[in-house]
């Protein structure tokens, strides 16, 4: 896919014809210098924004001919996101804003239940009627985590989640979503500067000027040298 | 709860300044209305009730011949067997020249209007004698009421004062005679006789040369709701006489016309005050959207649809109609109980005549309500219009 923002001698092109598949229950990581097009490419397959050419299948659907109100639903059910700065909503207590996804999807069945028990798996049940202000930005991030997996979504999208994090709360946070993907069996996609945080993981997709290719730049350059 | 309503209910309950200020937008412009009724639509009502209760009662009946020639007694019995009424009385009108000599000066007054009444009578129909501030109501055949305004303009005249009148009979001859001054009447507004000399009818029929005739009747009822009731019933009873029966709508529609068209003039500016109070509201939900960018975007890339957004503003919108409505209705209620526990009247003026119009109150709230609403349509539709990507690069 591509993404071309401007037109004319303004046309700036964020994703140029980057190409790449990701496995169910994978746990990738897209890395590469700032500026480089690394959010781009996650807004895309987030379906936050659409390509200027090229398609995103995900779970074999081509996102890119679904409807405004289909793209919505499809977020809701099968993607879960993590941001950079927790966004949580700070109307909104601890517990209520892992229950949004839920609430917005309409399926509230045993919703309580199952945020009560991922916040107790985040080791956050003791704040769960905590306005999400008043809480720390580790414990927000873990929040977010909690949010992003309540709807059991296909893939979990994060845009550099412990970019915001102390290096103690980072590790904390990257072991969470790590211990999650593997008790889950989701594919976790993240975006991150920092791979050496994340230890082993399943791939590496490195963006550079808009192309997207397999394993760090470090492996790329040893390619081309052999 | 729905979680759209909730998370409406949060945002606007934790920006307290632009919930304070959205509300307040809303009572004002309830408050306008309100005030604007209990001056206007109550000075109004002082008016019809003053013209009633002094001059035309609830019915007027009159004749298309100018003079009723049937007896008092006949029609006042007629009236007063009918349940609704409380009183009939017959009234002769006319105009005389004045003079009295006041510290050794003569002093004349023309074109006086001169009221004929049955004391026994009236006092049952009207509330004319209520207004006496000196001396007493018409006593007897020799004796004149002044209203105040005649009393000044004869120099202060007083109680037991003597003074001459003249009257042109219906054969063009003057009749000349003279009256003791028996009281004064002074109404509150100077809506009731007090441009008027008061006398008693049978002297005016005699002076005037009208035995047995008189101008009009004046029929109070218990239950004003039942004039037309009663004005049919008694046009009916009478069929082949040339009486002319009125309700006080329309005995007083040339006095009161103008008046309608003024009301309705600052009822106008009322709603174009309730008006600007939505347009304060666009204002302040413009600002709430503005501040709530970030998570607009956030709920909408975990699945909001852009109609769940429209509806949480329009959510929103309705609280501050709610609570607008309801603090700006119970503002209005309680000046309007101060207005009329206090029997409010400007710069001693005609006393204002309050009622508690329901049916406005409830049409006044349900608008500002409604306003309310449809001043949260752009916000809520701009809100929709944020894209998540772009509504997150908002931190």
């Amino acid at each position: 896919m591509s993404k071309i923002y401007g037109y004319g001698e303004n046309q700036v092109k964020a994703l140029d014809h980057a190409s790449f598949s990701i496995e169910k229950g994978e746990f990738v990581l897209i890395v590469g210098s700032s500026g480089s097009g690394k959010s781009t490419l996650l807004n895309m397959i987030g379906l936050l924004d659409r390509p200027t050419n090229g398609k995103v299948f995900i779970d074999g659907v081509d996102t890119t001919k679904l409807t405004e109100n289909k793209i919505s639903s499809f977020r809701n059910k099968k993607l879960g996101f993590i941001f950079q700065f927790s966004n949580l909503l700070t109307d909104l207590t601890v517990l209520e804003n892992v229950l949004l996804p839920r609430q917005i999807g309409g399926t509230n069945g045993s919703a309580e239940k199952d945020a009560r028990d991922l916040l107790k798996t985040v080791g956050l049940e003791p704040q769960l009627n905590k306005r999400a202000n008043k809480i720390s930005g580790g414990q927000a991030q873990r929040v977010a985590i909690a949010r992003g997996l309540i709807n059991n979504p296909s893939i979990v999208l994060a845009d550099e989640p412990t970019g915001n994090l102390d290096s103690v709360t980072s590790d904390n946070v990257v072991q969470l979503m790590k211990s999650m993907a593997k008790k889950l069996h989701q594919t976790f996609i993240i975006v991150t500067h920092e791979p050496e945080h994340f230890g082993d993981v399943d791939k590496i997709i490195t963006i550079k000027d808009g192309k997207a290719f397999e394993g760090s730049e470090q492996t790329k350059k040893m390619e081309v040298i052999a | 709860m729905d979680y759209r309503l909730r998370l409406a209910k949060r945002m606007l309950f934790n920006k307290k300044g632009s919930l304070i200020g959205a509300v307040l937008a809303v009572t004002i412009g309830i408050l306008v209305i309100h005030v604007n009724f209990v001056i206007f639509q109550g000075l109004f009502d002082a008016i019809v009730r003053d013209i009633s209760n002094y001059r035309n009662g609830d019915i007027l009946v009159t004749d298309e011949a100018d003079y009723i020639d049937k007896s008092d007694l006949a029609l006042v019995n007629w009236f007063e067997r009918i349940p609704f009424v409380q009183g009939a009385t017959p009234r002769l009108s006319s105009t005389a020249e004045i003079n009295m000599t006041k510290n050794g000066k003569l002093i004349e007054e023309t074109r006086v209007p001169v009221v004929g009444v049955d004391p026994l009578r009236d006092v049952k129909a009207s509330t004319a004698h209520e207004t006496v501030a000196e001396g007493t109501y018409v006593l007897n055949r020799n004796s004149v009421v002044l209203g105040n305004n005649v009393a000044t303009d004869l120099g202060n005249a007083q109680v037991g004062d003597s003074l001459k009148m003249l009257i042109v009979d219906r054969t063009g001859e003057d009749q000349i005679r003279r009256f003791t001054v028996a009281g004064i009447v002074k109404s509150p507004g100077g809506q009731g006789l007090d441009y008027s000399v008061v006398m008693h009818i049978d002297t005016l029929r005699d002076m005037m040369g009208r035995e047995g005739e008189t101008g009009s009747f004046m029929v109070k009822l218990n239950d004003p709701t039942k004039a037309i009731e009663v004005k049919e019933f008694f046009l009916a009873a009478y069929p082949n006489d040339d009486f002319i029966a009125e309700t006080i709508e329309e005995s007083a529609e040339e006095q009161l016309a103008g008046f309608r068209s003024g009301i309705a003039m600052i009822n106008l500016i009322g709603y174009f005050g309730m008006m600007s109070s939505a347009f304060a509201i666009v204002t302040i939900q413009m600002m709430l959207v503005n501040g709530k960018t970030r998570e607009i975007g956030v709920m909408r890339s975990i699945g909001a649809k852009r109609k769940d957004i429209l509806i949480i503003f329009i959510f929103q919108g309705m609280i501050i109609g709610a609570i607008g409505a309801g603090v700006g209705t119970a503002a209005g209620l309680g000046y309007t109980i101060y207005a009329k526990e206090t029997n409010m009247s400007f710069m001693n003026s005609i006393p204002l005549e309050v009622n508690y119009n329901w049916e406005k109150i409830i049409q006044t709230a349900l608008l500002s309500f409604s306003l309310a609403i449809i001043a949260s349509l752009y916000p809520s539709y701009r809100a929709t219009k944020l894209l998540p990507v772009e509504a997150m690069r908002t931190v």
